[in-house]
């Protein structure tokens, strides 16, 4: 567990600990997983008397669009690695879904201390920190996305979320054309209709031409490397084992 | 986004790819206003709702402005590079809450350890700023004037 305590978890988790409760030593990455519910449950807008259970909530909510007190005019700050693909995909939807809101926030806070270092002409601590929050949301959607899907093939067998179909273009080409929602149906559109899907007669050669132009590159490419292999074999000729 | 037709439910965005930054306020601003640079493809609604639901804050009104950037800068190229447009969202807080932009970079006195690299370089960069300096007895009278 000693490398998961240089994970962006700890780091992020850890910080709202230091916000939330007053306790100077360091939290392990365990009791931050149990006990990041509790807190995630004080950010909810829960009544009074769920407070109880911490030292100092966070006064003002604009308070977590900056860093800690402790932070300011540092010249660099402490943080972890970015969330992988591989750890995120251990994670439960509830868990994915909290975390996208940490990170949220963590991007929020860093460009407005990246505004303010612009403003004042100086230099942000430790920028790369952004890249990382980027990164670790990148992966995170990605995760999602895929989990989205698989359950899509799974109970429907669509491929693809948005529905689409194959069309030739005004150019010749044929493109995936993505189907938009309408209220009306289509032969009542009529800016749909000045669309058009099928290609003009003098269209037709330059089609041809670019259809030539594939199939040449294509053979071309071919001929190439069976020359190549031909070369090779003349220079290494292939002999049987002799015993 | 999906389209919306009478008698739908809510639409609902989870997992909000918006970034919102606080920024300081160019011209004074009453003390219960907030300034924050927004994505322009959001509305005072979803401001209001963004920073209700994630940030617990309780908002009493926004007002939205689209701040439009220069085009008219050129690069070495002679080419005109767009400065990207951004929208200005100001905030103002219920329940009579104020809030002042602090202070991020407050001036720290850098304490170097004893006998390290950067305080021999930080002492010879004051004895090179000293050296430079013009002399002192003759009451800032250039050294362009002879005697």
């Amino acid at each position: 567990m000693a490398a998961a305590v240089t994970c962006r978890l700890s780091a992020a988790f850890c910080r709202q600990f230091q916000r939330v409760v007053t306790v100077s030593s360091y939290t392990q990455p365990q009791y931050a997983a149990q006990t990041i519910y509790k807190f995630q449950s004080c950010q909810q807008r829960a009544p009074v008397y769920s407070r109880a259970l911490h030292t100092s909530c966070v006064r003002n909510g604009l308070d977590e669009f900056f860093d800690l007190p402790e932070n300011w005019g540092e010249p660099t700050v402490k943080s972890g690695a970015p969330w992988t693909a591989k750890q995120l995909r251990t994670k439960s939807n509830e868990d994915l879904h909290k975390l996208w809101y940490v990170l949220l926030k963590e991007k929020n806070m860093l460009l407005t201390i990246e505004q303010e270092a612009k403003r004042q002409c100086l230099q942000m601590p430790s920028p790369e920190r952004i890249k990382k929050v980027e990164r670790s949301m990148k992966r995170l959607d990605t995760v999602v996305q895929e989990r989205a899907d698989s359950l899509r093939l799974l109970q429907t067998g669509q491929e693809k979320a948005r529905p689409g179909a194959w069309r030739k273009n005004v150019f010749g080409k044929t493109i995936w054309y993505k189907f938009r929602e309408h209220p009306i149906p289509w032969h009542l559109n009529t800016r749909y209709k000045r669309k058009r899907f099928y290609e003009p007669l003098h269209v037709a050669p330059y089609t041809r031409l670019s259809l030539e132009k594939h199939l040449k590159s294509k053979v071309r490419k071919e001929r190439r490397e069976k020359r190549q292999q031909e070369e090779l074999a003349e220079i290494f000729p292939k002999k049987t084992a002799v015993a | 986004y999906p389209l919306y037709q009478l008698g739908n439910p809510q639409m609902r965005l989870f997992r909000p790819p918006f970034t919102m930054t606080l920024v300081r306020p160019g011209k004074e601003q009453p003390p219960d206003t907030v300034q924050f640079r927004i994505p322009m493809e959001i509305t005072k609604f979803d401001v209001r709702n963004y920073l209700e639901t994630i940030y617990s804050v309780p908002v009493a009104a926004v007002r939205t402005r689209i701040q439009y950037c220069t085009n008219k800068k050129r690069n070495h190229l002679n080419q005109r590079v767009k400065r990207p447009d951004y929208k200005v969202a100001y905030v103002q807080l219920a329940q009579q809450q104020t809030f002042q932009f602090p202070d991020i970079f407050p001036e720290t006195e850098n304490k170097y350890e004893e006998g390290s690299a950067e305080e021999m370089q930080e002492k010879f960069m004051e004895d090179e700023r000293q050296r430079q300096k013009p002399d002192p007895r003759r009451g800032g009278v250039t050294e362009w004037f002879g005697l």
